[in-house]
């Protein structure tokens, strides 16, 4: 019996941390609480794991963990926060697009060019202010594929692509909380978008060219976060709202 | 009751509130169980101190990461104000007495469950 040892390790693992681990993934409502177990669970991984196909990617603790952290920080007790986790990667059939032709010039005989969608993260996390805020986090890869004549005539296949991470955030304020515009635009790469009512809304969509490393990643991610918390600034204590 | 002013949360900031169990020998502020670093320092003496955990998985993580990461904000948003408002908010709990130290906005934190 191969892997023994670390097929009895993942046994013990938590049951989120094992379907990471062997599916790749999960999706889950638990309470703030209930997510410190499933955290720690993930600490133990490296320790305890190190055949290839059941490492977990580097965005499992470079980005998930600490959102997970982030998350339930701004949470009561008995908040709920969800999380959609895909870890699988773009490459798989149904989060590929249709292929078309793109116009070539010689010596590239012909280029076929496909995107795939990979929303690999989505999170809905009711904060303690009375706010719910979701995040969800898309890679949008582009592949293109070409064949091309080099002077000898041999025919040679080049793929090629282009990673660019979608970042969206929506936070919904509890019933007429006041807000504050804030003193200055956000970033050019970041769009903004505010609904108005009792529970006003604030969308900020983020489009930031990659692939990136996590840390990098998270630090974007957090930066298009912050604009819908811009209008009620952190320093205003929550239920002392003003103008 | 000596209730612990340890800043919580990262966008939404509070105080922790639970019961102190002991002052910070640094600042004097009191600090609940949970918030007692090494030596019984409070989270940001301790960080000023260089005790700061790199590790996210780690309870304290949120605590030492979220100066860094408002002040990263600040920057790239050009907005002055979001950095000083939560600096003001985190300096407030070493003022006891001044609008931000106390007030009603008490998180919610009776459970195991750590943030800085």
């Amino acid at each position: 019996m191969f892997w023994r040892k670390q097929k009895a390790a993942i046994e013990r693992f938590h049951p989120l941390h094992r379907a990471l681990t062997l599916e790749k993934g999960f999706a889950v409502s638990l309470r703030r609480d209930d997510w410190e177990p499933v955290i720690q669970s993930l600490a133990r991984h490296r320790t305890e794991i190190r055949r290839r196909r059941w490492l977990l990617p580097a965005r499992v603790p470079g980005v998930l963990v600490p959102m997970l952290r982030i998350m339930a920080s701004d949470m009561r007790p008995d908040g709920v926060l969800s999380v959609a986790a895909d870890v699988r990667g773009p490459r798989l059939p149904e989060k590929t697009g249709p292929q078309y032709d793109v116009p070539v010039q010689r010596p590239v005989l012909s280029m076929k060019q496909w995107y795939a969608m990979d929303p690999w993260l989505r999170m809905r996390a009711e904060l303690r202010d009375g706010s719910v805020l979701e995040l969800s986090v898309t890679d949008r890869v582009r592949y293109r594929r070409r064949r091309k004549r080099n002077p000898r005539g041999k025919i040679k296949i080049k793929t090629k692509t282009k990673t660019t991470h979608l970042v969206r955030v929506t936070r919904r304020l509890a019933k007429d909380t006041a807000v504050q515009r804030p003193g200055t635009p956000p970033p050019p790469w970041i769009r903004v978008q505010v609904k108005q009512g009792r529970r006003m809304m604030f969308r900020a969509n983020g489009k930031l060219p990659g692939p990136l490393g996590e840390a990098e990643l998270i630090d974007r991610i957090l930066h298009v976060s912050t604009e819908p918390f811009r209008w009620t600034p952190p320093g205003r204590a929550m239920g002392r709202t003003t103008t | 009751m000596n209730r612990c002013t340890v800043t919580t949360g990262f966008f939404v900031l509070g105080r922790c509130g639970q019961q102190a169990v002991a002052s910070c020998p640094q600042c004097a502020r009191p600090v609940c169980a949970a918030h007692a670093g090494p030596g019984g320092l409070c989270s940001e003496c301790a960080t000023a101190q260089g005790y700061t955990n790199q590790d996210p998985h780690h309870p304290s993580w949120t605590g030492g990461f979220r100066r860094r990461y408002y002040q990263s904000s600040s920057h790239a948003y050009r907005d002055t104000y979001w950095y000083s408002s939560f600096d003001e908010y985190d300096r407030g709990a070493f003022n006891p007495g001044d609008d931000y130290s106390h007030g009603g906005d008490w998180g919610d934190d009776d459970t195991g469950f750590v943030d800085s």
